[in-house]
């Protein structure tokens, strides 16, 4: 019966760009246009970096020089699973007396998970507890910078000449007025961070990330081209014929972790510097209020800013599905649930025909005429055991039960089709009352919002034909 | 009654469970409610193992016998030193050698010989009918291996903590030599 209470079963059709069919547990809603925002309508904006290990926080700019990894924790290069530092103690000669021996901690990393440890590479014990472990050298380092150089001087000089094309009237560095496409930019020397308006037609220059520091000498740098040999290594005589040592062999998931090296062989897989993880901010892409902000400590998982679908929408579960057969009518029982605090009003309607949004229904859906009221949410109803009854008057065909602010009612469904799953489509109106919009008549007693309707299509996916 | 041989200075609390003819060694600690079960013949059990909650060490009869028939060999499981069986495994191995860690939850089938050196990660199953070679790892849900350099430490500081206290808070099964008349449980 729990499959039931899946949220897959029941989704919500969310009008943006794109016409995407969600669970409801997924999707924001943005008060402002009164309209469900999904994951692909909004922007996403990076807030924070952090450690998913040791949970430090990382101010983006030393991010970005670290390469976006932690400098303290290390991961498994055999099962990425986090390393854990070990001591032993090791038997050392005094520095003062060499005949001597004392005990001395030595460290070395270790996995929990696939009992992988440092000295399997060979790298040795280290005598301090965390700062010990370098990781190796890309031999190509030098060359990889010269060029990042060069591109970065030849990205300067197409920014410069796509500002001189640009009208003289408008400033260049004035933050433009937050539209479709914005993204962030953050300047290496802390300008502040720069919204610049991406142009729908123009392509994203794959340099665009990379800007010199303002006022830097136009020093010409040159590179040489990379050289194409000739002669390749040959490989070695008894390659075809040697037998393959599999514990050996990485595989290729632990190769292309390392992608400076993509070791072939297990003694050379070194641990790595373990990926920060980031907390990011979503932003309505029409009016641009935040939709969702979490708070900047990495322990926390509060929000400042919450605006998910589930605390204005009215949600419709599945709570049992009877045998459905083909062109016969069985009764569905679903449940309603109230989000907000004042009572809310429902109405179901089916979908016309040739509504362009009803592409999945494979049944025809008979919903109740009588518009459904709902409680509302109360918090302290759960601890009051002397609950008076609800004073509303329920049609029993229609509304089996009613628990506080959730109700349970019947639809009617009959199967159109002989095989295959069962899908219904409904429209669900209900009146939203809007408290963001602020009070414009401070002498009105009541602090009454303007109830605004909202339609929401539904579809529930009520499992296969009963044989 | 019980043919349950327990070496001087291991400890077994009487709150597990053995049964049929098991021979433990010294320095060996089976914590309570621990099930060795000699089923289809002798268990022998090796010296400095460590055996924890809920492991069953089982010598049963492979499945497609009936345990009445006639021209079964017992044939006897025996498990090396410095083995540890962690809470919750499995072992029907009948062949284990020496510094082997079966973790949490583990299977390891009958038809399995553990060398030296192995480690059977938590909550794998191992019912392949071959040798593992020594010092392989067999980790994660698809029962991945690899091999380390080294072999997992034998457990003494545990064992030593474990023979202070546990008697102080279980009673033990008694002891006897292993050459004198079965104890009593």
């Amino acid at each position: 019966m729990a499959t039931l209470l899946q949220p897959e079963k029941v989704l919500y059709l969310v009008r943006g760009e794109k016409k995407i069919r969600v669970p409801l547990s997924q999707l924001y809603f943005c008060r402002y246009c009164s309209e469900l925002r999904s994951l692909e309508c909004v922007s996403h904006e990076v807030d924070s970096h952090f450690c998913p290990s040791c949970l430090e926080n990382m101010p983006s700019a030393e991010a970005k020089l670290k390469k976006n990894r932690c400098a303290n924790c290390f991961d498994c290069p055999c099962c990425m699973h986090t390393l854990s530092t070990r001591a032993t103690n090791i038997p050392a000669p005094l520095p003062d007396d060499p005949t001597k021996t004392t005990m001395k901690k030595a460290y070395y990393l270790a996995c929990g998970f696939c009992r992988w440890t440092s000295r399997d590479v060979g790298m040795a014990d280290k005598s301090v507890a965390s700062g010990g472990w370098q990781e190796p050298e890309n031999p190509h380092t030098q060359r990889i910078n010269k060029l990042i150089e060069y591109y970065q001087q030849l990205a300067q000089r197409e920014k410069l000449e796509r500002d001189r094309k640009k009208l003289a009237r408008r400033r260049p560095f004035m933050p433009q007025a937050f539209s479709q496409h914005t993204i962030h930019v953050v300047e290496k020397y802390g300008l502040g961070t720069r919204l610049q308006r991406q142009r729908s037609g123009a392509p994203i220059s794959a340099l665009y990330g990379l800007s010199l520091k303002e006022g830097e000498d136009q020093k010409e740098i040159t590179i040489e081209p990379a050289q194409a040999l000739d002669e390749v290594e040959p490989l070695p005589e008894d390659y075809y014929t040697r037998p393959v040592n599999l514990p050996e062999v990485t595989t290729l998931r632990q190769r292309l972790l390392q992608p400076d090296f993509q070791p072939a062989g297990a003694s050379q897989l070194h641990p790595r510097h373990k990926h920060l993880l980031m907390k990011r901010s979503l932003r309505c892409r029409k009016c641009e209020h935040n939709l969702s902000k979490p708070e900047f400590n990495p322990t926390s998982i509060k929000f400042k800013i919450q605006l998910v679908a589930v605390s204005y929408i009215p949600e419709v579960r599945i709570m049992s599905i009877p045998n459905l057969r083909h062109m016969k009518e069985s009764q569905v029982l679903l449940t309603l649930t109230n989000p907000v605090e004042n009572i809310t009003h429902v109405s179901l309607y089916t979908c016309e025909e040739e509504d362009p949004d009803d592409i999945n229904s494979t049944a025809k859906v008979l919903v109740p005429s009588k518009e459904l009221v709902l409680a509302g949410k109360d918090a302290a109803a759960e601890y009051d055991e002397l609950a008076e009854p609800q004073g509303f008057q329920d049609d029993p065909d229609v509304v089996t039960f009613r628990k506080s602010n959730k109700i349970g009612f019947f639809i009617k469904v009959i199967p159109q089709r002989e095989e295959g799953d069962v899908t219904v489509a409904f429209k669900l109106r209900h009146d939203f009352r809007n408290l963001a919009a602020p009070i414009r008549n401070t002498e009105e007693v009541e602090a009454t919002s303007e109830a605004i309707w909202l339609t929401h299509h539904v579809e529930l996916s009520l499992g296969p034909l009963a044989t | 009654h019980s043919d349950v041989k327990i070496a001087a200075g291991a400890v077994v609390c009487v709150e597990s469970d053995i049964r049929g003819d098991v021979t433990i060694g010294a320095r060996t600690v089976v914590h309570p409610k621990a099930r060795i079960i000699a089923e289809a013949g002798p268990i022998v059990i090796g010296e400095g193992n460590l055996i924890e909650e809920q492991a069953l060490i089982i010598n049963s009869f492979p499945e497609n016998i009936l345990p009445d028939a006639e021209d079964i060999e017992p044939k006897t499981m025996s498990i090396g030193f410095n083995n540890v069986f962690e809470v919750g495994c499995v072992s029907q191995a009948l062949k284990i050698g020496d510094n082997n860690v079966i973790e949490s939850k583990a299977e390891v089938g009958r038809s399995v010989i553990l060398s030296s050196g192995c480690i059977v990660g938590a909550c794998c199953a191992v019912n392949t009918c071959e040798v593992i070679p020594e010092n392989t790892v067999i980790y994660g849900s698809e029962c991945l291996r690899r091999v380390q350099t080294e072999r997992p430490q034998p457990q003494t500081l545990q064992l030593d903590f474990l023979m202070k206290i546990l008697p102080n808070y279980h009673h033990l099964k008694k002891t006897v030599k292993a050459s004198s008349t079965p104890a009593r449980s």
